[in-house]
């Protein structure tokens, strides 16, 4: 691809003149998606968004089109320049984001950005291969992304990534078992090792027991770690949430309510993570610490929730991508430190007697300032028994103060995971969390559900 | 567009497809949406392009691509082929015999609402938002979207459809806070308001201003609410919870792409087996449930779904039994019944899933007033706020911004956080009670998540006020 910042300066010309923004949000991706080790719905995806926004005296409007000719552009700097003459001034609108310095962090890998549907196909019959005799569910896709921004300031980024996810549940009637691997580098996400290890998984769930509601000690692994603390931000780390007091930061900023080996930062400019430079107002990406060692430093910050403090705060980056703008900036790239176990058994006997939680589904907020979730374990939730990872359980229902899960963490393992964090929703924007798996003294179950399997 | 998706298929049939068919699209939201008295977003999106589906060696593929040219037509069919042919796994796909139709749909409406001038709608948004100023009441939003929707699907069969939908709806939200609690209210629901299929004149029947002050009032008295004691009892849902309840626990599980497990590894399964067709009891006599892409102003509603396949109403649940899936012509030739119906894609760029489309809880009888007399002590439990189930759609636990004490009968004291939970079948044999068509109100969502790569899809569900007896309540972490 690779023309990201020429459309975006194309589009800009294009608006005649007027103060503006073009974000170039373009994908060339492929998923091969596949269920019962049969690829079902393999999707090709081209496109190129692009967005327009426009500052006349104080008031801004946006557009956005797909048809990146003259004509587009046109008609897409026409719309916006409607939209912000119908607006009102924004008094938190302080202008956009000024040329900035970017470093370069990789991110993008040619071997990846060049596989093509046959390859995609290939390394999702690698996967069900890998899983035996035990039916695959779930995904290969890979892709390249890039994202421009040029204004009217004289800023111009651009930056062209790739991705490649391998997501696999092994499943048949009776049992289910979850691994993945994510990476920008094609090479490092080998198709063979999550199927093998989600058969694993599934081969030790069949017979799931009840287990009486009540709170336990339990062990989650980081694909369950990475979706907690992603539902636990939308509230509460980002600071439109903060800003309008649904956050448990509120009030708190540099109290410690959670347990001292918790460390919880935004760190997109980690190369181990998948790396971003800068975010959708083209404004440099900054490292956050949200949580650190246990105390609450903090939120991520876009120019406008910024603005709207009023106390001389600054933009950390965050400012999101289209599809996610009334959620405001949120983080994307989360680093949570990890600590001295060096598995997930040792986790185990760390915690004696409690359940081990290797994914979970569906979660909701059920109350954000209080930091309380609900949601289920699936794919492989067991039993703990003295130290040891011992019988399956079905399906468990979780409602869950984040205080309480981190608020009390007697070990968390010395190897992180990347996890995908990204539903291929919208436009293509792969970003994923870095943690690792963690022993908690207080996972509360409400309540149980299905057991393993289909 | 015709044109474009008649080469698609040519070129895909060319490739060696014995299927296909080509989705032309363009599509047009606008977005108003006011925050505190300040305009948050004004924004107008469009977004055209060709998905091509095709069928090789009984193997699918799609690709979509963001060009609506020939060229682009005919290399997105190659490309669906070339990922067709490449598919691993042993594949026998048979589709539903549907007859080849040729037609145009148009949605029945009074005023565009793209003729609608931008200011026109921030003056209503900053009205409603003026009205639910109150005490301890922080942030007020108030949004209004519209869509238009132009799509062409164009199949090797013989099907050549035309349509052309329009959406507009609209949602207002007070939150509060004081101290550490912090309280929403909306109206008609959280979930970006409601939306309908129509034109302007849907949104000014929702009357956004007219119910803000009840908004921004009850969304500060939330604030001194007790919170909603953990038990069992008997619980009235308002018809927007009715809706959010069929949604996830008959909507989802019905649909026959779950129930053979392509799903699985994203949004789940289903606790439903084919062979539980005609013959499970999921709920009390009192529950019918219909699909139907033919309700008047329904978001699923349409003239063919995205296979070619014509609307109909049709029962999914009467009196408590089981009685349809919503499927595909696939899923349906799977199952040797029915006759798909349900196929919807989410834009050009994506491949059509089994998707609900209307799907509503049929009234029964009676007032709301009288629904509640029948209650000694219990709660009416109004607007959803947090929702979950688990991979099969058994056990779920809901929460609403509002509860109210139902004593004697009567609505009483106003309590907060309440939540619900139970186990689908179970949970639905212990409905005994659903008000009358009075009370029955249509609900537009526009926030269903299916599928990988992601879909969002926009349906309708209709509900009376529904009670339901001994479920538990108050569940806390």
């Amino acid at each position: 691809m690779s023309r990201g910042l020429d459309l975006a300066e194309a589009a800009l010309r294009a608006s005649g003149g007027d103060d503006a923004e073009v974000v170039v949000h373009a994908e060339r991706s492929g998923v091969a998606r596949f269920a019962a080790s049969i690829v079902h719905q393999p999707t090709l995806i081209e496109n190129a968004v692009v967005r327009v926004r426009v500052a006349r005296d104080g008031k801004i409007g946006w557009a956005a089109t797909n048809r990146v000719d003259s004509g587009g552009f046109a008609e897409v700097a026409r719309r916006a320049r409607e939209a912000a003459d119908s607006a009102r001034p924004d008094p938190n609108f302080l202008g956009f984001a000024p040329p900035a310095h970017y470093s370069d962090l990789g991110g993008y890998d040619e071997e990846t950005a060049e596989l093509g549907a046959a390859d995609q196909a290939r390394l999702a019959a690698a996967a069900i291969e890998a899983a035996g005799g035990i039916g695959l569910y779930g995904i290969y896709t890979s892709g390249v992304t890039e994202i421009a921004v040029a204004s009217s300031t004289g800023l111009a980024a651009e930056q062209e990534t790739t991705d490649a996810v391998c997501l696999c549940l092994a499943a048949d009637t009776e049992a289910s078992g979850w691994s993945e691997r994510t990476g920008w580098r094609a090479a490092d996400v080998d198709p063979a090792e999550p199927a093998r290890e989600a058969a694993e998984t599934a081969a030790r769930t069949r017979g799931g027991g009840e287990l009486e509601p009540g709170t336990y000690r339990a062990v989650l692994e980081p694909v369950a770690v990475a979706d907690l603390v992603r539902w636990f931000s939308y509230d509460s780390m980002g600071a439109q949430g903060f800003l309008e007091e649904r956050s448990y930061f509120c009030g708190r900023i540099g109290e410690q309510p959670f347990d001292s080996k918790v460390s919880i930062a935004d760190d997109a400019l980690d190369p181990a993570n998948l790396p971003k430079p800068f975010d959708f107002e083209g404004t440099p990406k900054q490292r956050v610490p949200m949580i650190e060692d246990g105390v609450i430093k903090g939120v991520v910050w876009d120019r406008i929730t910024a603005a709207r403090a009023k106390n001389g705060q600054v933009s950390t980056g965050h400012a999101p991508p289209d599809a996610w703008r009334f959620f405001g900036p949120v983080p994307t790239a989360f680093d949570m430190a990890g600590g001295e176990a060096s598995s997930s058994e040792e986790l185990a006997e760390i915690v004696g007697d409690g359940i081990y939680v290797t994914r979970l589904h569906y979660l909701s907020v059920v109350d954000p300032r209080g930091g309380v979730l609900t949601g289920m374990t699936r794919d492989g939730t067991f039993r703990i028994r003295d130290g040891r990872i011992a019988e399956p359980l079905v399906n468990l229902r979780f409602t869950v103060a984040i205080s309480d899960v981190l608020g009390d963490v007697p070990g968390l393992s010395r190897d992180r995971r990347l996890v995908n964090l990204n539903d291929l929703y919208d436009e293509r924007f792969a970003h994923a969390a870095l943690v690792p798996a963690i022993a908690t003294g207080h996972f509360h179950i409400s309540g149980t559900g299905s057991g393993p399997g289909l | 567009m015709k044109a474009l998706a008649e080469a698609a298929v040519d070129a895909a049939l060319g490739a060696g497809a014995s299927y296909a068919d080509a989705r032309a699209v363009s599509l047009r939201r606008q977005y108003v949406v006011t925050k505190n008295g300040n305009v948050d977003d004004l924004s107008d999106t469009e977004s055209e392009g060709i998905g091509v589906r095709v069928l090789v060696d009984g193997a699918w593929g799609f690709a979509g691509s963001g060009r609506l040219d020939e060229s682009a037509a005919r290399d997105a069919a190659l490309r669906a082929a070339e990922f067709a042919r490449a598919a691993p796994g042993r594949h026998q796909t048979h589709l539903a015999p549907v007859e080849a139709h040729t037609g145009v749909y148009r949605t029945p409406l009074e005023r565009d609402p793209f003729s609608v001038p931008l200011t026109e709608k921030i003056d209503l948004c900053l009205r409603a938002e003026e009205g639910m100023r109150h005490d301890e009441v922080k942030v007020t939003v108030a949004m209004i979207r519209a869509q238009h929707e132009h799509k062409v699907l164009v199949s090797s069969e013989g099907t050549n459809v035309e349509q052309e939908i329009y959406e507009c709806g609209g949602g207002i939200d007070a939150y509060a806070s004081s101290d550490d609690v912090s309280q929403v209210r909306s109206y008609p629901s959280q979930h970006s308001g409601v939306s309908g299929q129509g034109g302007w004149e849907y949104v000014e029947e929702l009357g956004l201003d007219r119910e803000a002050p009840r908004v921004g009032e009850q969304a500060s008295a939330l604030l001194r609410a007790p919170a909603c004691p953990p038990g069992r009892t008997t619980i009235v849902l308002s018809p927007e919870q009715a809706v959010m309840q069929v949604h996830e626990s008959v909507g989802h599980p019905t649909e026959l792409d779950r129930v053979y497990g392509t799903e699985a590894a994203y949004a789940g399964t289903s606790f439903l087996s084919p062979d539980d067709l005609g013959s499970l009891r999921y709920g009390s006599e009192r529950m019918n449930i219909t699909a139907d892409s033919t309700t008047p102003g329904g978001l699923g509603t349409f003239s063919f779904d995205d296979e070619g396949v014509p609307a109909a109403r049709e029962a999914i649940v009467e009196g408590g039994m089981l009685r349809g899936f919503l499927s595909s012509r696939q899923t349906a030739a799977q199952l040797g019944a029915g006759r798909g119906g349900s196929m919807r894609a989410d834009g050009w760029a994506r491949m059509p899933l089994v998707r609900m489309t209307n799907l509503h809880l049929e009234p029964g009888e009676g007032s709301f007033e009288e629904l509640l007399a029948d209650v000694d002590d219990g709660l009416y439990l109004e607007t959803n706020k947090s929702w979950s189930i688990d991979d099969k759609r058994l056990n779920f636990q809901f929460g609403t911004q509002v509860a109210w004490e139902i004593k004697d009968g009567k609505l009483g004291r106003m309590l907060r956080d309440a939540t619900y939970t139970g186990v689908t079948p179970v949970f639905w044999g212990k409905l005994d009670a659903v008000a009358g068509p009075e009370e029955w109100t249509l609900f537009g969502l526009t926030n269903c998540g299916k599928g990988q790569p992601g879909q969002e899809a926009h349906v309708s569900h209709g509900a009376a006020h529904a009670r339901f007896r001994d479920v538990e309540v108050g569940v806390s972490a």
